[in-house]
């Protein structure tokens, strides 16, 4: 196949140059681009090209994954103080409000991906724990003559209380495992949970394995934004859901200006009085801003194969749910 | 433009710079920066930082960042007539120039220990070993929106080591607190002011009487009459004997012996 016209090349390079900066990426043309044709003005560009954004800041996208990784890393140890003193507690309803719409039974399989210090995941063991707790508070009312093996059965330690439910918790950073492992040690959180370290845009699992994926606040601070949903759609199995709870944009302008006033004036200041890092924090302050809309982030989500893709606005939109189907 | 050149010109003799800028990599905020660790910061920003620094300072007396934070965010006009005084002094002037910085990879610390005992480095050098301490631990300034008094307050956190040799006061509580009332009184910065003030709060009472009764007197009388100890070139007095520049400096010793770490 000759290589198309050098306008045509250009304009290709130009389209996939502003989207890259988007950090978008293409993920259908990446595997049609011809491979050994570029010519020496291609290379230029395509140099450009592979540069991303670090919060407000540019930079090559092989440096974006170890910058972030150092972030997390020094962050790790005061990232439930830090979450609960800049959002004001609020990330805890965000959470509940994730597990449910998220309202699993049991049996499930989650893979929560990003989920370092556990957040998601103590939640989804608590809330199958809950249900699993009111079904047999129905049974002891409906049930008035019981057997004698039926009440010692009830008195035994039931070990069975997730029914075959299990979280699998997938983190690129290892400090974060470590918080998370030794948060689930401290309140008792020990059957029906793995600790996987593995990368979102490569995940180390087969196809079609999990029930529901969730990734909270985890996917933009991922370089490929569209491999990570890729990947997500590979592991779901059919039928299976999509569940992203990120910050997104906020849709009241003055709701909007006080956020910033927030973000930029009081965050910083909170990272570096209660953690000694403000850089960390600026990065994450910048970083919410450079992430798509909720519009955007949808047809992104459609674009790796999902369906019937919903999302909802929480807290005039500061916070997305975004939910979507493998079918 | 002037402010950028003068940027250059501080930058040039101090001994670290920056990661070496790839080409691909560009600061969106670059043009901003005065010095390679510098945040800008507004003025809303300074207040909260000045004010969370203070009370965290307070509520975990190990947080030193903490209690640099509030020097920087507290300390722009103090600083500015520190620094007229650096430069009507001729020593205080050279080091303005030659901004000389006291870090492990400055020091020559084979040179300092083979002075004889009783000199100025070799006490310097034995005030580090026996307090466990190290020049390195300091952290840059990053919130002085002024390269050339960012180098002031690195400079007067350097020399409070230097100090504490001068003093003969250990790291302890009790000893920061005696080194913060004769900087106070040095150099009129609110951080030193404050955490002379405020420090004493952490204090058990029988350190405290003696703390109000001899140390703090005996600092303040020796704050006042000592010339600005900013202005020595320590760097050039570490053959000096210590005895020696005491008396230089009209310092007297201390009251009572303040028990640091064996």
């Amino acid at each position: 196949m000759a290589a198309p016209g050098p306008r045509v090349l250009a304009g290709c390079c130009g389209r996939r140059w502003t989207r890259a900066l988007r950090s978008c990426g293409l993920p259908g043309l990446r595997g049609s681009w011809p491979g050994g044709q570029l010519s020496a003005r291609l290379l230029s560009q395509e140099k450009r090209a592979t540069e991303t954004h670090f919060g407000f800041e540019t930079v090559s996208e092989e440096e974006k994954g170890g910058k972030v990784y150092q972030v997390f890393e020094s962050v790790a140890k005061k990232y439930d103080i830090m979450n609960d003193m800049m959002s004001l507690g609020i990330h805890r309803v965000w959470k509940d409000l994730l597990l449910w719409k998220m309202n699993p039974l049991p049996g499930t399989q989650l893979l929560d991906v990003a989920g370092g210090t556990g957040d998601i995941a103590f939640r989804f063991l608590k809330y199958i724990q809950g249900q699993h707790q009111q079904k047999q508070k129905r049974q002891v009312r409906t049930q008035q003559n019981l057997s004698w093996e039926e009440i010692a059965k009830k008195y035994q330690d039931e070990e069975d209380s997730l029914g075959g439910s299990h979280v699998m918790v997938c983190d690129i950073n290892r400090e974060m495992l470590k918080v998370g492992k030794q948060k689930a040690l401290d309140r008792g959180y020990k059957a029906g949970l793995s600790w996987v370290l593995g990368d979102a845009e490569e995940l180390p699992f087969d196809d079609d394995k999990f029930d529901i994926y969730t990734i909270a606040f985890g996917i933009r601070n991922v370089t490929h934004v569209d491999r990570a949903l890729q990947e997500a759609h590979r592991v779901l199995k059919p039928g299976g859901r999509f569940l992203c709870l990120e910050f997104s944009q906020v849709n009241n302008p003055l709701i909007s200006r006080l956020y910033d006033l927030y973000s930029f004036q009081v965050i910083p200041v909170l990272g570096e009085v209660i953690a000694g890092d403000w850089k960390s924090y600026q990065y994450l302050v910048e970083s919410i801003r450079k992430f798509p809309s909720q519009e955007e982030f949808k047809e992104m989500i459609e674009d790796a194969g999902f369906q019937k893709v919903t999302y909802e606005s929480l807290t005039s939109g500061i916070v997305a749910i975004h939910s979507a189907f493998k079918l | 433009m002037a402010t950028l050149r003068a940027a250059l010109r501080g930058l040039r003799p101090r001994p670290f710079f920056g990661p070496a800028d790839a080409p691909l990599r560009r600061r969106s905020s670059g043009a901003g920066l005065l010095y390679p660790e510098h945040i800008p910061t507004s003025p809303l920003q300074k207040v909260l930082l000045a004010a969370g620094s203070a009370g965290m300072a307070l509520y975990n007396p190990y947080r030193h960042d903490m209690v640099a934070v509030l020097g920087e965010t507290t300390g722009c006009y103090t600083l500015k007539v520190l620094r007229d005084q650096m430069k009507r002094d001729p020593e205080g002037a050279q080091i303005l120039q030659e901004r000389p910085r006291i870090s492990l990879s400055t020091l020559d610390l084979g040179k300092l220990q083979s002075l004889p005992e009783g000199s100025f480095g070799r006490e310097y050098l034995r005030f580090l070993d026996v307090n466990r301490v190290s020049p390195d631990t300091r952290a840059p300034t990053r919130f002085v929106d002024d390269e050339e008094l960012a180098y002031v307050i690195q400079r007067y956190r350097e020399v409070h080591d230097m100090l504490h040799t001068l003093l003969g006061m250990p790291t302890n509580i009790l000893g920061e607190i005696v080194v913060k009332w004769f900087e106070a009184v040095q150099t009129r910065l609110p951080m030193c002011i404050l955490g002379a003030l405020f420090g004493p709060i952490r204090l058990n009472s029988q350190s405290l009487q003696v703390l109000v009764s001899e140390l703090i007197p005996w600092a303040v009388e020796n704050g006042r009459r000592a010339p600005c100890v900013l202005n020595l070139y320590y760097e050039r007095r570490w053959e000096q004997p210590l005895g020696a520049l005491r008396e230089e400096l009209g310092l007297t010793a201390p009251p009572l012996h303040v028990q640091g770490l064996a």
